[in-house]
């Protein structure tokens, strides 16, 4: 068996107590706000006092700065240096090459913009580090959300992994057998059908097989199931919630009011 | 309303979802491997919205966003009502019956193509400015620096690249579905839209063969007028 797909670091701190939808209504306070609120200085001070602090005090500052060099930095960087070249706009320009130009507004604005990406997905990594996912789906069960829900999310991450592997068996077993994969466009294109075909055929047939093993677990029943893991939810939990939510009113008021 | 959601969800339902959510994903790293100038990242949302129905294929396509973008790339997260629209409108398309021979589903790939560039617009103006992380976006660019507005910079830019790859990919969703035994099919919701008329014809590929064919040469000329230009 492969390893369920999860970014889930147990260690024992404030953030990893807190109640999974505290921290999911966090993540997506932090997100809103960094691109609604109208000061151009938010998503940086944001990553400064809300993301880095809550890295440390979640007790991950280590692993968190981690997937940040490795992966969130280049993505944002990319993104910073497709518009500071590209955005057309303003008139002192510093840098020219060609039809493409680097302004200094367009280069605030591409500073903004990759910001804006990077507490998107740092706020987004912290949550995944922190949160267990099936705590987090028996939590919005509790709350209403269709088990349906949590079986789908659930069963993806577990699927996923399972079948990436396969499909770089998949390439593997075909290259030994001289598929080519490599050469010119057309060679390459009719590669794709070999590469697919066992891939899809290979998961689909287990479908109905699956589906009457969960139909047998009383996948579709409708009476309310117990659980055996009770999930914490204090009173400060729900003032958190509270106030984050006023915060998000009042970002998305502050950008929707005319000025 | 509510009915007509709960009718595209069953077990078989539930059970595909995941899977073609996988699908998505491991197709869309095959061709990554392959160079292939395409994205094909949507086969899976597209099998389901034919087989179970268009709210079944938008929620597939909205989740498999969102968990490519915290799995794999999170730059995908914003983009996440495209490919439910994708979803949806696949699923519409074939309950008007345009799911059930080659050159029905080349239309299909091409109003799905259409939807993505409409849905996508705003978010890659209002987000981005017009300039995303993809590599389409050098032509945004350049007909940026023509002097044309944005609006119309991102959607050419969309009706360029969209159709190619949105035909691609429900061809290649309706092969797979045509390969599995019927015995399979039989259990999704909508399982009906999907049987064939009549034989499937052999003109019928070849004119769908050709549409696609023509349609790469075209994107292909229209690039090299706008960037040679």
């Amino acid at each position: 068996m492969h390893e369920r797909l999860s970014f889930h670091i147990q260690r024992d701190s404030f953030l990893h107590r807190l109640n999974p939808l505290t921290k999911l209504v966090l993540t997506l306070a932090l997100i809103l706000i960094a691109f609604t609120f109208p000061w151009y200085w938010t998503p940086h001070i944001l990553v400064l006092i809300a993301i880095i602090p809550l890295s440390i005090v979640g007790k991950v500052f280590r692993e968190f700065s981690l997937t940040a060099l490795r992966l969130i930095i280049p993505a944002a960087g990319f993104l910073f240096l497709m518009q500071a070249f590209f955005q057309p706009i303003g008139e002192d320009v510093i840098f020219k090459f060609y039809f493409l130009d680097i302004t200094s507004e367009s280069l605030m604005f591409a500073f903004r913009n990759a910001m804006r990406v990077f507490v998107m997905v740092s706020a987004f990594t912290l949550f995944l580090v922190t949160t267990h996912p099936s705590e987090l789906m028996s939590d919005l069960t509790r709350r209403g959300l269709p088990g349906q829900f949590a079986y789908v999310i659930i069963s993806t991450l577990q699927i996923l992994p399972q079948m990436q592997a396969k499909a770089q068996t998949i390439i593997s077993a075909q290259r030994s057998r001289g598929l080519d994969t490599e050469s010119s466009f057309f060679k390459r294109a009719g590669s794709l059908i070999p590469l697919i075909g066992p891939l899809v055929f290979g998961s689909l047939v287990e479908v109905e097989e699956r589906a009457i093993a969960i139909e047998a677990r009383g996948f579709t029943s409708r009476h309310v199931k117990t659980s055996l893991h009770e999930i914490p939810d204090s009173a400060f939990d729900q003032f958190l919630r509270w106030a984050l939510l006023a915060l998000i009113i009042v970002s998305i008021g502050l950008n929707l009011w005319p000025s | 309303m509510l009915e007509k959601i709960k009718n595209n969800f069953n077990t078989q339902t539930w059970v595909l979802i995941p899977i073609a959510i996988a699908i998505n994903i491991a197709v869309g790293q095959i061709v990554l491997v392959l160079k292939l100038p395409v994205f094909l990242d949507s086969i899976g949302t597209v099998m389901v919205a034919v087989l179970c129905g268009p709210w079944a294929g938008a929620l597939t396509g909205a989740l498999s966003n969102v968990i490519w973008g915290i799995a794999i790339d999170p730059g995908a997260l914003p983009w996440w009502p495209v490919a439910a629209m994708i979803g949806y409108m696949a699923g519409r398309m074939a309950q008007w019956g345009f799911f059930k021979s080659w050159w029905k589903v080349v239309v299909t790939g091409f109003v799905v193509a259409l939807t993505a560039a409409i849905v996508s617009t705003p978010i890659a103006v209002y987000l981005f400015g017009g300039i995303t992380a993809s590599g389409s976006s050098f032509i945004t660019a350049y007909l940026l620096a023509t002097g044309q507005g944005i609006w119309s910079a991102v959607v050419s830019t969309s009706f360029l690249t969209e159709p190619v790859d949105k035909i691609t990919t429900a061809m290649i969703a309706f092969a797979i579905i045509l390969g599995l035994p019927k015995r399979t099919i039989g259990g999704y919701p909508k399982a009906q839209q999907v049987e064939t008329e009549g034989q499937t014809n052999n003109t019928q590929m070849y004119i769908a063969i050709g549409v696609v064919v023509l349609l790469v040469l075209f994107a292909a000329f229209m690039l090299r007028n706008i960037l040679g230009g």
